[in-house]
């Protein structure tokens, strides 16, 4: 134990501090003991706390706990009910749900099978621009059997429809069609109505989220019945404030400084392989990445490892694919030497291409340090290898998402974190219509692979056919798969009861922590 | 009465200066934002807007009017105090409540900041000047030119595993408004003040001590030495009074830097004051956000610049 000359406590005191006056928003902090300090690191911006809505993963991690779901992920991250008491396959195209019975809202609402026809459909309706529309679209109808029954029809066989319609960064979480209904969709978004196990007390602006605990969950009351959620902006002072008992867990962790965070006994790190992808977006459609014969001499020219060791301070793996090697469809693909780091071979595959040594190109690289790391130290390799001039240009990610919108880029450093569907990597990324196809990227091969995957329900053959996409990637190399990083929670050792997840999780975890 | 009346005349120039500058300034923020690359809608909606939905954004906060409409829509409003709502960060919430609420929290870092820095330059400049080419000088000068050297981020941290996580005598992380606990507010306002103050604090010294210098050795002192007054005496009136004004003048300009300090150290001591808004605002292209922030800070150090005239003017021995 260290003894310090003036005890932080007796200065709280002195000051006035431990009588009440916070230094995190809303007034928590020790004084009571029943408030979880919960930090999202990283992030200083929450737009929305409606489901329909969100795409940020702060706004996510919030809602998880605030929303239930139809489905959930287990810790083995198997598929299993969360406001659906079981499902079943009726035929290729219609899933059947039972619901629980005697669920309320925070309210005081019941939730009926109506509240997931109107989640769904909201989702759905094209004048909401949900930016989750696409999950959703290839729902044809919800019906409505009985109160507690529900059917979901497609269109066609839908193979990601289980997954879509989980916890996760889905927007498919359950609201209550009354709330919505009477509060409008604005007021909804500020103070949303949901079945989980905290309901929203106050949000703050740029400040951060107090939650409340919901003793008529059907999860049941939980330990602490008031969260504090401040947004820290910068990760590393979300470290600062765990390690000074500011907060008590954190949402993320620095990579450079998780080996150090592991030695220590006031603080665990949870960490595990990350359903996360980083890459390297390339414009298809311009000099030089118009080029395949370039793009797979690029690939060839940097080592994956050395970004893993430089970036990630090990806090990761390398990627032969943007399929995360954690995800439960993927296991490990097998070492193919497009994604090798191999000068020689890169060399020659660079001789076949039309463009020549001292090539220009530019990089855009944008978030905080280790981003820009990743995009300096992929640029330096590939410029020593191949003996061309690609260059950096910093910014931040709104400018750099302007301008691969307008199709002005040449390459920038990317990722997304969170996915729980091949869809959403493989589909969204690599398919001509996908919404994180940035790179124009169109092939008639892969869309056909695509629309397969899509409307095939058998895992294994799902599993098949993304394989099949994923050589596929390879030989045309649209984008650079790099690697995938570790998620990371820092909590007090005093706290027990969350379980990590490898999507990210975060609020769905409150209402299970306790001390000791 | 022409005294009065002369004197109402350079107030009022002086006032019409203060107020072309902010209107200049508040034009030059807001066409720099609109030139600069991004979008706020992609803030607002996500990365997985549609193209719909973008348009659907921008009408609504008519971003698609000429830039000179949108600016005299804005100007209009931020003359009567209306700056409007915030488009990203706040959705909706009125602008004039955002700075309301955000900046008491910054004015006291900031003022916290000064009298930290004031506190230790008056100190340190005096013992250096009365004590020069000794080694409490050298060390003085040496800490100011170590000061200087320091930027406020690392210093902050440096500040942060010193005295907080070190020496466990103040929090990480986190600020108690003033309006919450005053007391609360100076203790967990320290580290951060802290910061913003110690460049301030070692350029304030230099500068003090170099006048001290420079006014010890002039003519007026020998007169008042050999006139018989003490050495207190001459150093209080005749040494101490002069010296102000150049060091009056450099506190007036470090004022700019005092509030680009409160940007940075604002967010990594989670203290929720302007600065931190100003720049999550600037990350998610918040126009009218981040135009009336930059433009309260504008009338924040033209208000300071201008009482420091004042002040140096009552400083001025001929006046006396």
């Amino acid at each position: 134990m260290t003894h310090h000359l003036v005890s932080r406590r007796l200065m709280m005191q002195l000051t006035g501090g431990a009588a009440g006056a916070s230094i995190l928003p809303f007034g928590g902090a020790r004084a009571q003991a029943q408030t979880l300090r919960a930090g999202i690191a990283g992030f200083g911006v929450i737009n929305t706390l409606d489901p329909m809505k969100a795409s940020l993963i702060p706004e996510y991690y919030i809602m998880y706990g605030v929303f239930n779901a139809l489905l959930k992920f287990n810790s083995k991250m198997e598929i299993v009910g969360d406001l659906a008491e079981s499902y079943k396959t009726i035929d290729d195209k219609t899933l059947e749900l039972k619901l629980r019975r005697g669920v309320k809202f925070q309210d005081g609402g019941d939730f009926t099978a109506d509240d997931v026809k109107f989640s769904i459909e909201r989702v759905a309706d094209e004048k909401n621009a949900s930016p989750n529309r696409s999950k959703v679209t290839p729902i044809s109808e919800v019906k409505i059997i009985d109160p507690h029954t529900v059917r979901i029809m497609t269109k066609d066989p839908y193979g990601p429809l289980l997954n879509y319609l989980t916890n996760t960064r889905t927007g498919t979480q359950i609201v209550s069609r009354a709330a919505v209904t009477s509060m409008g969709q604005e007021a909804f978004a500020r103070r949303p109505v949901g079945t989980g196990r905290y309901m929203v007390k106050d949000w703050k602006a740029n400040e951060g989220v107090e939650l409340t605990g919901f003793a008529g969950a059907f999860e049941g009351a939980p330990r602490f019945m008031s969260v504090n959620c401040p947004l820290i902006a910068e990760e590393s002072s979300g470290m600062t404030a765990i390690l000074g008992n500011q907060i008590d867990l954190t949402s993320t962790a620095p990579f450079a400084d998780v080996p150090t965070l592991e030695k220590r006994t006031d603080i665990r790190v949870l960490k595990q392989a990350g359903l996360n992808t980083r890459y390297i977006a390339l414009n298809n459609k311009r000099a030089p990445f118009d080029d395949v014969h370039f793009r797979r001499a690029v690939s060839m020219a940097f080592d994956r490892d050395v970004l893993v060791k430089a970036v990630l301070f090990g806090e990761g793996v390398a990627s032969p694919s943007i399929l995360p090697p954690a995800h439960w469809l993927d296991g490990a693909l097998a070492a193919n030497p497009a994604v090798k780091f191999d000068p020689a071979a890169a060399r020659a595959e660079f001789a076949k291409s039309k463009y020549k040594a001292g090539q220009e190109g530019v990089m855009l690289v944008w978030g905080s340090n280790w981003w820009r790391r990743f995009g300096e130290i992929f640029v330096g390799q590939v410029n020593q290898v191949l003996g061309v001039k690609l260059t950096i240009q910093a910014m931040d990610f709104n400018a750099a998402l302007a301008r691969t919108r307008a199709g002005d880029y040449d390459a920038m450093v990317m990722g997304w974190l969170g996915l729980v569907d091949p869809d959403e990597y493989i589909g969204e990324m690599l398919g001509s219509k996908g919404f994180r196809n940035i790179h124009h990227y169109a092939s008639e091969k892969m869309d056909g692979l695509l629309a397969r995957a899509r409307t095939e329900i058998d895992p294994k053959k799902r599993t098949a056919i993304y394989r099949e996409a994923e050589t596929l990637a390879l030989e045309e190399m649209p984008v650079l798969p790099c690697f995938t990083s570790n998620v990371h929670n820092l909590i007090r050792s005093n706290l027990t009861g969350f379980e990590q997840f490898a999507y990210a999780n975060f609020g769905d975890q409150f209402g299970n922590m306790k001390p000791g | 009465m022409g005294a009065f009346a002369s004197g109402l005349t350079r107030t009022a120039q002086r006032f019409g200066g203060v107020v072309l500058i902010a209107l200049l300034g508040a034009a030059a923020v807001f066409f720099a934002l609109r030139a600069g690359q991004g979008d706020p809608a992609l803030a607002a909606l996500g990365d997985q807007a549609t193209p719909e939905a973008v348009a659907a954004f921008r009408a609504r906060w008519r971003l698609d009017d000429p830039l000179a409409l949108q600016f005299g829509r804005w100007l209009a409003g931020a003359a009567t105090g209306d700056f409007g709502a915030s488009m990203v960060i706040a959705s909706g919430e009125p602008i004039a409540q955002l700075i309301a609420s955000r900046l008491p929290n910054t004015l006291f870092i900031g003022a916290y900041a000064l009298a930290l820095a004031i506190s230790i330059s008056l100190t340190a400049g005096v013992v250096a000047a009365l004590r020069h080419g000794r080694f409490v000088d050298g060390a003085a000068t040496s800490a100011a030119v170590l000061g200087i050297s320091m930027p406020d981020f690392w210093l902050s941290y440096v500040l942060i595993y010193a005295l907080a996580l070190g020496l466990g005598l103040f929090p990480s992380y986190g600020f108690t408004a003033p309006s919450a606990s005053f007391a609360g507010a100076l203790y967990s306002g320290f580290l951060p003040a802290l910061a913003i103050a110690a460049p301030m604090a070692a350029a304030f010294t230099r500068m003090l001590r170099t006048a001290l210098l420079e006014t010890l050795h002039r003519d007026h002192v020998r007169v008042a030495r050999s006139l018989g007054h003490g050495e207190r005496f001459v150093f209080v009136h005749h040494v101490f009074r002069n010296a102000l004004i150049p060091y009056v003048t450099v506190i007036g300009l470090q004022v700019r830097y005092l509030l680009g300090g409160t940007v940075v150290v604002e967010r990594i001591f989670g203290v929720n004051g302007l600065g931190s808004l100003m720049v999550d605002a600037a990350f998610a292209r918040d126009y009218p956000l981040v135009q009336a922030c930059a433009l309260v800070f504008l009338v924040c150090v033209l208000i300071v610049n201008f009482a420091v005239d004042l002040v140096c003017a009552q400083l001025d021995p001929r006046r006396a």
